[in-house]
């Protein structure tokens, strides 16, 4: 078994109980227009490029005997300003075991663990199952963030391993979460009903997206959805486009003000 | 209180300051003085050129009014000290603690009667300033003000306010007798009786005591600008909080706590706080140190009881001195009133031993081999340190003969000299580290290149080979990634450090120290060596202190504090701090306090010396680069201080700014 991802973050702060380790696993099957994680979204590996900083010496292009070059025409070695890089690394989960063991103690003396984020941990659910079986046989507290979008059958069994489960609530109605967001919410708040009935530690999270989610409207749907469940709103981070460009995308919120 | 802290961030203060003349060394070289002759006449002089001010709604009264400290000696005088003597610095007396409690229980009187003559002409002139101040505070209706110092300067501080007063009147004296980095020590400590005994009896409300606490700090900032040291800020006005006592019980007390909070809401450069704890520290010090961690200020840094008290008796202090240890200006661990000692005489810098190493123009056989050779030219780079060699001084060999200083008559008497110990400094250990990591990796197990070719490489500053640089730089093990080869590297650096300083004698009867801070070596040593086998690049300067090196890709947190917690500090431990930065989004919540409070307290339990935490918002100082004058209150750490960020020379702003690449 292999999963991918394309981020390890260490003391993650907001991703759960405690202090934490963060997996970010790459895919994703939503595409909301605010997503600050784009690198997240396609399960295929990409190259970054930070070319804010590029000098534009042209020594990436030179032609190399390397894999990466032959498929996307750049040499992330030949860059002097280590500039470029291949986003999506692969790995067992023997080898996330092995990344977390050696910060195993301080992550329990954190009252933490490790999370699996994304993209969309689901999209991944039979790696992130067998990860969290391992980490658990090590006393690993697991905790999962999900936007919910995955067949019932596969978010149960990855959401019954899990100790902790933030769940995203982004958009009620329907339409507007299709408009907003590619995919229809219906497999969503199905899962979140299970959830709420099933599970004993989650907590569900909406970003305040200004002109999104962040309208009484929705927001009041929400709170009558969770009704008494644990509800977070987050603020909408205003560096969220900053990864686009190095992708060579544009981020499609540009110049959205901050709430 | 708002209207005095916004007066001394916009200068108005100074307006009240005047100039005297520069003349005093041909003056006293005309007539022939002695030195200590020289420093009571200067410090007479210009405490009857001090004019009582004050300023709105203050407290704690004293302010510089005389705006330059003209030098005793004259250029050619200090030419011939310089031959004749090893001359730290500025030659004068620095970077210690004086005892400040008995003179502020007892009072000047007393203290005079303890004196030499020296000491009774400067209390004389002391107590005519006093009088003056008294007299004009009298005048202009501060009845308070006036009370306070009819009685105090001679007889002592029976309260918590006069207490504080006195402080000031002694803390002015001294800087105004020309010692610099006159630092505050265990303030909690020695003013904690006052405080108690006013609580008790009813004369102070817990409130009115934080007040006193929070003008008391601003006093600090008074006159601070007239002590710059290497840059605006680095001035040691550092102040000790928490730990244990000298009987060994836990110290924090309600003192500790008002002045986390006076510094968290005053949001000025002084006092630096310092905050001791240990694996016993409760959270909720370790959460108070955070929110003061929030406020932006590179405060405070903490330093771990466990291993320092540890580390001093180890060298031979008094285990009841040992636990009352403060820090120096910046961090280098010194005793109040007992710690006779220079604490950053001389520096190591260990990119440039390795690359010593590698100049000598060997391929070693293993890593082991080549990990000999360094440990030999570290001993030959400690053989350089204790002999003290400068420009001028003629009889250093071996070991140094002599180490003088201007003789200080106000600071000697709050001195009871017991310890004389040396510090030096180790630079540029992350640079090393990796550097050897990268050896061992690349030349003893992959074998991609021999020595002669490294060398190669680092002398053309890598123009040559970008893939080498990209390796070395990018994908080769760093500390900050808890990986075993820069990791060992350290341990093994340090601990051949601490070895080679072992056993040395200093020429004042005392030992060597090994530390790793740097102080404004990350620039200065970086600026002097190549590239180095890290893939550091010519001009680029080494991590500040004991941190990752600036381009390293470390792994996060929980990495760092474990590459930097394994080496043994009971042996090195001189002082210098990791430093961590840390997005300012991290404290947004209590949440995010209390975990990184669990942070702190991780390394600490993991066996590391000192930390220091900064949350920084690197667009914020991107901009005030850009537009300075909307950032005037703006602060930054740099190496063991903190000062306004735009009062620094651009490269030191370049560099926090380049620190940031690695924050969360």
């Amino acid at each position: 078994m292999i999963g991918r991802i394309f981020d390890i973050k260490e003391f993650a702060v907001h991703d759960g109980p405690g202090a934490r380790t963060t997996f970010f696993l790459k895919g994703c099957p939503l595409r909301c227009r605010w997503c600050h994680n784009p690198e997240g979204q396609s399960f295929d590996r990409e190259l970054m490029i930070r070319s804010a900083l590029c000098e534009g010496c042209g020594r990436c292009r030179r032609p190399a005997e390397n894999e990466i070059f032959r498929t996307y025409g750049r040499n992330p070695s030949a860059c002097p300003k280590g500039l470029i890089s291949l986003c999506g690394e692969d790995l067992t989960p023997a080898q996330v075991l092995e990344k977390v063991l050696p910060m195993k103690d301080l992550l329990a003396s954190m009252e933490g663990g490790v999370t699996f984020s994304g993209g969309e941990p689901l999209m991944q659910g039979q790696f992130v199952s067998e990860c969290a079986d391992l980490l658990h046989e090590h006393g690993v507290h697991v905790a999962m963030e999900t936007c919910g979008y995955a067949s019932s059958e596969v978010f149960r069994q990855v959401a019954s391993r899990m100790d902790y489960i933030l769940f995203d609530l982004k958009i009620m109605d329907p339409k507007r979460h299709l408009a907003a967001i590619d995919a229809d919410n219906g497999p969503i708040l199905e899962n979140a009903r299970w959830l709420m009935e099933n599970h004993p530690a989650f907590v569900f999270r909406t970003p305040l997206i200004p002109g999104y989610t962040d309208d009484g409207e929705n927001l009041a749907e929400i709170k009558s959805f969770v009704g008494d469940a644990p509800w977070e709103k987050l603020p909408y981070n205003n560096l969220a486009g900053a990864k686009y460009s190095m992708l060579g995308r544009t981020y499609p919120l540009e110049g959205q003000e901050r709430t | 209180m708002r209207d005095l802290r916004e007066l001394l961030l916009n200068r108005e203060h100074r307006s009240m300051r005047h100039a005297v003349p520069d003349n005093l060394a041909e003056t006293y070289s005309a007539l022939g003085l002695d030195p200590r002759e020289r420093m009571t006449r200067r410090f007479e002089y210009l405490a009857a050129e001090e004019t009582p001010v004050f300023l709105p709604g203050e407290k704690i009264v004293f302010a510089r009014t005389v705006s330059n400290i003209p030098d005793c000696f004259t250029v050619e005088e200090w030419a011939k000290f310089k031959k004749e003597n090893y001359i730290h610095e500025l030659g004068y007396l620095s970077n210690i603690c004086p005892g400040y409690d008995t003179v502020i229980r007892d009072g000047l009187l007393a203290h005079r009667e303890r004196g030499d003559e020296y000491v009774k002409r400067e209390i004389d002139a002391l107590l005519n300033l006093c009088d003056r101040y008294q007299a004009a505070a009298k005048e202009q209706g501060l009845e308070e003000v006036a009370d306070i110092l009819t009685r105090i300067p001679r007889q002592g501080a029976k309260t918590f306010r006069e207490a504080l007063q006195l402080f000031r009147i002694l803390h002015f004296s001294l800087w105004l007798e020309g010692n610099y980095h006159v630092t505050v020590g265990r303030f909690d400590q020695y003013m904690w009786p006052y405080l108690e005994a006013d609580l008790a009896e009813g004369r102070l409300t817990e409130e009115e005591a934080y007040d006193l606490v929070k003008d008391f700090f601003l006093t600090f900032n008074k006159d601070n600008d007239l002590y710059v040291g290497v840059q605006q800020g680095d001035n040691g006005q550092s102040m000790v909080l928490g730990g244990m006592t000298r009987d060994g019980k836990p110290a924090f007390n309600l003192l500790s706590r008002l002045c986390l909070r006076a510094s968290c809401e005053n949001k000025m450069i002084d006092p630096k706080i310092n905050l001791r704890v240990s694996a016993e520290t409760p959270d909720e010090i370790y959460e108070l140190g955070t929110q003061l961690t929030k406020a932006g200020l590179g405060f405070p840094q903490y330093s771990n009881d466990d291993v320092v008290i540890d580390a001093l008796v180890r060298l031979g202090y008094e285990l009841e001195d040992a636990r009352d240890y403060v820090v120096a200006a910046c961090w280098e661990f010194i005793i109040p009133k007992y710690g006779m000692e220079v604490v950053n005489i001389n520096a190591l810098c260990f990119p440039k031993v390795l690359d010593t190493t590698l100049r000598q123009g060997v391929e070693y056989a293993s890593y082991e081999e080549f990990c000999d050779a360094v440990a030999q030219q570290i001993d030959q780079e400690c053989d350089r340190i204790v002999s003290l060699r400068n420009e001028q001084y003629e009889k250093s060999s071996e070991t140094a003969h002599h180490v003088w200083f201007v003789p200080s008559p106000l600071m000697e008497s709050l001195m009871s000299p017991k310890y004389h110990n040396f510090g030096a400094h180790g630079t540029g250990v992350a640079t090393a580290a990796d550097s050897m990591a990268a050896i061992r990796k690349y030349v003893f197990e992959e074998k991609l290149l021999t020595f002669a070719q490294l060398l190669e490489a680092v002398d053309s500053d890598f123009a040559n080979n970008p893939e080498l640089l990209h390796r070395l730089r990018y994908e080769a093990p760093k500390m900050g990634q808890n990986h075993p080869y820069p990791d060992e590297a350290s341990c093994f650096l340090l601990e051949r450090y601490a070895d080679s300083l072992d056993g040395r004698p200093n020429c004042m009867g005392g030992k060597w120290r090994a530390g790793t801070g740097s102080a404004m070596f990350y620039l200065r040593h970086a600026a002097e060596l190549p590239a180095s086998p890290d893939g550091r690049r010519k001009n680029e300067p080494f991590g500040a202190n004991f941190s990752p090196s600036l381009f390293a890709r470390i792994g996060g947190p929980f990495s760092v504090i474990q590459s930097f917690s394994k080496q043994n500090f009971r042996r090195a431990c001189n002082g210098g701090p990791l430093t961590m930065e840390f997005s300012a989004s991290v404290f947004d919540t209590e949440e995010g306090i209390r975990k990184t409070a669990k942070l702190v307290q991780a390394y600490i339990r993991n066996g590391g010396h000192q930390l220091q935490l900064n949350a920084v918002n690197p667009n914020t100082l991107r901009d005030a680069q850009k537009n300075p004058e909307a950032y005037r209150g703006l602060i930054v750490r740099i190496w063991g201080w903190s000062a306004y960020f735009t009062e620094l020379d651009k490269e030191y702003q370049d560099h926090v700014l380049a620190r940031q690449e690695y924050s969360l």
